[in-house]
């Protein structure tokens, strides 16, 4: 790839592309295995960030390095602080900011603490931050992930006026609406390669989601038997959800869930899934719409109660929401379940019980060490995940909720995990999947809802599976119409 | 009336500087994010050493042996935090019963087991002028430990606030990372602070021996070390709110006593351990309205591990 | 249980610890008095004085020399092992118990109370006063429980200032106040009144010795929390929300009922310590606590990592040391001497990582060691 001075240019790819990856190495933070990084005609190595700072390349992370009870300026001059007589000289510190300030075209309360400002303002800082230390060339990563609207417009008029003064600006994003209002140049990433170099003009929303999905690949479709559908285990409607910073999470979300069927939720990384399986799980409340499972209103539901209900969960971030790595497997096994027979009999730990349980499980997963008093940290994330499934399908549950089941593992492993959700299926059990991998998503599920943003922009049958097509709604970049009930044949 | 009110302000400007020093103490070492429970410990070898240094040199120098001694403890306290990660409040406990212990050993060993024999205090100065002036001339006749505490905390809060270390303390003390991406290096500013920190509890402890009293008694500092804790925790861990709260308790503390003394009806409403009570009661009041938005500074106890690529 | 060499090796940075912190104490007898050989002999009178006078013994045939000895041992360590026992249930959710000394204080007032004010007959008067001492202990110890659970206030700090808000309340106010012993003729005596021979805890050497039920007392306690932990529902759930607390959540348990559960158990320990105290030795709460046996408790769990049997053996080890300490007074060394062995014991396990490093050099593998877990 190329960059040139006073440009705009995006980076586009699905999840897992590698476009972080390579920010990341641009900013010093990685090392590359081969090739080269060239500046001005310079082959140059990074060993650090402060290399990187070096030769005025600034990252705008993500997650935002600022120090909260700090004012901005402080926050802009922390470790290249102007000092006098001693003192730090904070007039000299805020009139720097203001100065980079004006000639760019923000404005921010220079006194102001970073906790008391607007994400919109916090992000405006980092970037003075990137400006002050001398960058010219600006990598923003996923910046209008927390922004609303309006503060986007205003990073937007902020990035043209940097590019206009002959800066460089590096855009990571999905959202491919505003990639092609900003960006002159864009390039597109697929599974750590580049796909593709298209020109903002000349290009449009379709055509990029096309290119970052690539050519429908032959979805392996395991096991698609007609089944007819039982009754209906989840039903939310209108459902709203706060996220992190106040910004709503979920804004309206209506989806169900029969028995029998696998749901799948295809979208970006950030448009609400993860809120939405902690919402249905009890691990988070909501604000206002309704969930209702199995026929029965929720009503701030804890989550032993739903597992109770024979709702099961296996939850990503396995290592610290899903097992408890210095236990044993069989002691994982019987998280929360561990008062109930086999695992116990009038409060006492039945070991004879929960060994004789925890092996047969084991067995049946193919879990390897087939060891339950292993440490299950020491067990490989496989392994981990199928001592999970385990455990949440020996609740024999109605309605089984995973959230990146397959993350981290290798191809046996993830066949294994795919194998055990299509079983849940046939033994009559609801699945909702919600996974970042869209071929996983795909070849799995009978119905599939894209989530956008907060909301559900379409829902297709099988029959209607169509990569592009979802990849479009994914990415908001088509709306269907509001959704109605779904169709009456999966 | 007034003679009361005089003699308890007077009372309180000798009594207030140890607990001064040592809050003051313990704001610098958790500012920049080190949990310090040892300041009791840090007190009473301060107060040791000063107590015994001063039977060879002059008590001022003495109050540098005490601050020393202190340090020494709080370097102790630093390179477990700090360079092995260790559980800081363990740390700091451990100070505490070693410091207890050790000193009262070395006590006994060498001296009598009820205190240090006794030694020149330090030196009290007259202000010129407002001899005659009633309440104000409180304020005169107080060692020069006295009119430091006075003047220190400002001169702290100062630095705290606007010198570019103090920026830089404060800013490992919420956000050690942030620090780490901007070329700082978060262990080479919490060593001094920790240290540092040491110096001032030691000279707390020192003002006890040096200018309270003219001796190490076998109890000092007999608890001051966690109400100057509270006091730190009262003034939202910044060096003028733990001055006004150690001021405010030690305050409390010479009107408990003058009141035992001159109006001991009052005691008999309000018992004394109700008044003892106080200092502890307040903070735990002021930390439970606080809830979650408490000042503490967001990285305190937290061992900070470098990212490794 | 584990198998015994992986047992001994988890033991190992505590036991290294010990060992390292009798050696500096002695060098540092040694030096003080320049001569070796009083340091030799301080360290014997140590051991006589705690677990009995062996040499005496063996010329005379004189039972009491021993026996004596083994009451004051047994009477600490039962001491010992309460409050140390109260910190490690504690540790079980996460949570750091720095309150014992409080919760023992107040268990304690509450013993002398009921067994001063309360008319029982014999067998149930020491019950219901160690009952009501386990269940002031046991509130006492939820209010930093709730402050935490409920306002994020951190029990460091809270358990601090408890202890004395409850040291002065107690010691300040109603020992001397309310509670304060009635005068008999002209002698006025300190502390609150004695309590009625019905509440006393029984003698189980008769005259030989203090030795009472407290001991066997603590070591039922030791045993049951080992219990708990490892062979009851509750404790395992507990366990969990100490190891795991976001994935025991997801998984079910109910994270805020352990916890307060679990603080009112360690409180009520810590209450019974104080209850033992009072109905086992003392006879009436005494002017002051004395000894800052809540503090112990936090380095006699933490050198025992924080496992039942090792706070157990760990209490006993110090509990003869402490009681040796009074005849180290014969040699000149101060008898609060053993509180330093003890102290310097708990500095280096506080640098357990250095052990961790020293280690892994001779063992191929180390056996992962529990850090202090913290909610």
């Amino acid at each position: 790839m190329d960059f040139e001075a006073g440009e705009i240019v995006a980076l586009v790819g699905e999840n897992g592309a590698g476009k972080s990856t390579l920010m990341n190495v641009l900013s010093g933070l990685y090392t590359p295995d081969s090739g080269e990084i060239l500046i001005e005609g310079q082959p140059t190595r990074f060993r650090s960030p402060r290399d990187a700072i070096a030769r005025e390349i600034g990252m705008v992370h993500q997650h935002f390095m600022l120090i909260p009870p700090l004012t901005v300026a402080e926050n802009v001059v922390l470790g290249l602080e102007p000092r006098k007589r001693g003192l730090l000289d904070l007039t000299a510190a805020r009139n720097a900011v203001q100065k980079t300030c004006q000639r760019f075209g923000f404005s921010l309360p220079v006194d102001a603490r970073i906790e008391d400002l607007t994400v919109g303002s916090q992000q405006k800082v980092e970037i003075i931050k990137v400006l002050y230390r001398g960058a010219r060339v600006l990598i923003l990563d996923e910046p209008t992930a927390v922004l609303t609207p309006q503060e986007c417009d205003d990073l937007f008029a902020v990035m043209r006026e940097l590019a206009a003064s002959g800066h460089t600006i590096i855009l990571i994003s999905h959202k491919l609406r505003e990639v092609l209002a900003v960006a002159a140049r864009i390039y597109v990433m697929r599974r750590g390669k580049l796909v593709a170099q298209v020109q903002g003009s000349a290009s449009n929303e379709r055509e990029l989601a096309a290119l970052m999905v690539g050519d429908a690949r032959p979805s392996p479709s395991i096991g698609s038997a007609k089944r007819d559908r039982g009754e209906l285990l989840l039903e939310i409607e209108d459902l709203h959800v706060p996220g992190a910073q106040e910004i709503p999470a979920l804004r309206g979300l209506s989806l169900r869930i029969f028995a029998g069927e696998v749901v799948g939720i295809a979208g970006v990384d950030g448009n609400g899934q993860r809120e939405l399986a902690e919402a249905i799980t009890g691990l988070r409340p909501w604000t206002s719409g309704s969930i209702r499972f199995r026929g029965e209103k929720l009503r701030n539901p804890s989550p032993g109660e739903l597992r109770h209900r024979r709702l099961a969960h296996v939850p990503e971030d396995r290592l610290s929401r899903a097992i408890i790595a210095p236990m044993t497997v069989e002691e994982n096994i019987a998280l929360g379940r561990d008062r109930e027979p086999p695992f116990a009999r009038k409060g006492l730990i039945d070991f004879a019980g929960r060994r004789e349980r925890a092996s047969r499980l084991l067995k049946e997963f193919d879990v390897r060490p087939p060891d339950a008093q292993a440490r299950i940290g020491l067990l490989s994330g496989g392994n981990q995940q199928k001592v999970v499934l385990a455990r949440e399908l020996d609740l024999a549950p109605r309605l089984l909720v995973v959230v990146q089941p397959t993350r981290g593992l290798d191809i046996s492993a993830v066949r294994a995990v795919h194998e055990r959700l299509l079983l849940a299926r046939e033994r009559g059990a609801g699945v909702l999947l919600i996974s970042l991998d869209l071929d996983e998503v795909l070849s799995l599920s009978d119905r599939i809802y894209a989530i956008f943003e907060g909301r559900i922009t379409g829902e297709l049958g099988r029959a209607e599976f169509d990569e592009k097509r979802v990849g479009r709604l994914m990415m908001g970049a088509e709306r269907e119409r509001p959704p109605r009930a779904p169709s009456a044949n999966a | 009336m007034l003679e009361v009110i005089e003699a308890i302000l007077f009372s309180t400007l000798d009594y207030a500087p140890a607990l001064i020093f040592a809050a003051l103490g313990a704001v610098l070492s958790e500012r920049s994010g080190i949990v310090n429970i040892g300041v009791e410990g840090m007190m009473r070898v301060g107060a040791f050493a000063a107590a015994v240094a001063a039977l060879v040199v002059p008590t001022g120098a003495a109050v540098g042996a005490g601050m020393l001694a202190g340090a020494a403890l709080a370097s102790i306290h630093a390179y477990l935090s700090i360079r092995w990660r260790s559980d800081q409040v363990v740390s700091g406990m451990a100070l505490n019963l070693v410091a207890l212990a050790g000193v009262t050993f070395l006590l006994e060993t060498r001296y009598s087991p009820t205190g240090t024999p006794p030694i020149a205090q330090l030196q009290r100065w007259t202000v010129g002028g407002i001899d005659g002036v009633p309440l104000l001339r409180a304020l005169s006749g107080h060692s020069a430990i006295t009119y430091l505490a006075l003047v220190v905390p400002a001169v702290f809060h100062l630095a705290l606030f606007r010198t570019a270390a103090g920026l830089r303390i404060r800013a490992v003390g919420e956000k050690p990372l942030a620090a780490t991406t901007l070329g700082i290096s978060v262990s080479r500013l919490r060593y001094p602070t920790v240290i540092g920190g040491g110096l001032l509890a030691g000279l707390g402890g020192a003002a006890l021996s040096t200018a309270t009293l003219d001796r190490f008694e076998q109890h000092m500092p007999a608890g001051l070390g966690f109400i100057a804790l509270a006091a730190m925790v009262f003034g939202r861990w910044t060096p003028l709110g733990a001055f006004g709260a150690a001021a405010f308790f030690a305050g409390g503390n010479a009107l408990r006593i003058g009141l035992a003394s001159s109006a001991p009806r009052v005691l008999k409403i309000v018992p004394q351990g109700f008044l003892l009570a106080l200092p502890y009661l307040l903070t735990l009041l002021v930390l439970a309205a606080q809830g979650t938005k408490s000042r503490a500074p967001a990285s305190l106890g937290i061992p900070f591990e470098p990212e490794s690529k | 249980m584990g198998m015994f060499p992986s047992l001994f090796r988890a033991a190992l940075p505590s036991l290294l610890s010990i060992v390292l912190a009798l050696l500096v104490c002695f060098i540092a007898i040694a030096v003080s008095r320049s001569d070796l050989s009083i340091a030799a002999n301080a360290y014997l009178q140590m051991l006589w004085g705690g677990l009995g006078d062996v040499p005496s013994f063996l010329g005379s045939g004189n039972w009491s020399l021993l026996t004596r000895a083994w009451g004051e041992s047994a009477a600490k360590a039962a001491l010992l092992t309460f409050t140390g026992l109260a910190v490690s249930v504690a540790f079980c959710v996460g949570l750091f118990n720095i309150g014992a000394q409080g919760q023992m204080t107040v268990g304690a007032i509450v013993a002398a109370v009921i067994g001063a004010k309360v008319a029982l007959p014999a067998g149930l008067h020491p019950a219901v006063a160690i009952a009501g001492a386990a269940g002031a202990g046991a509130l006492y110890a939820l209010l930093p429980a709730v402050l935490k659970v409920r306002r994020g206030v951190h029990e460091v700090i809270s358990t601090i200032m408890l202890n004395w808000v409850a040291v002065s309340l107690v010691e300040n106010w109603l020992v001397v106040g309310p509670l304060r012993a009635t005068a008999s003729g002209d002698l006025s005596r300190s502390g609150t009144d004695e309590i009625l021979p019905t509440a006393e805890l029984p003698r189980l050497l008769g005259s030989l010795s203090r030795l009472n039920a407290g001991f066997p007392l603590a070591v039922l306690s030791a045993v049951g929390v080992w219990f708990w932990l490892n062979r009851t529902s509750n404790g395992f759930e507990a366990r969990a929300v100490g190891l795991g607390m976001e994935a025991a959540r997801t998984a079910g348990i109910d994270v805020r009922a352990r916890v307060y559960q679990t603080m009112a158990f360690a409180g009520a320990l810590a209450g019974i310590a104080g209850a033992v105290w009072v109905l086992g030795t003392e006879y009436k709460f005494p002017a002051t606590l004395g000894a800052p046996y809540g503090f112990d408790g936090i380095a006699i769990s933490l050198i025992g990592q924080n496992h039942p049997l090792g706070v157990g053996a760990a209490a006993i080890f110090f509990g003869v040391l402490r009681a040796g300490g009074t005849r180290m007074q014969l040699l000149g060394v101060h008898k609060s001497f053993p509180e330093l062995i003890q102290g310097l014991a708990l500095l280096f396990v506080a640098g357990r990582l250095i052990w961790d490093s020293v280690l892994r050099r001779s063992a191929k593998r180390a056996v992962p060691m529990a850090e202090v877990p913290r909610a």
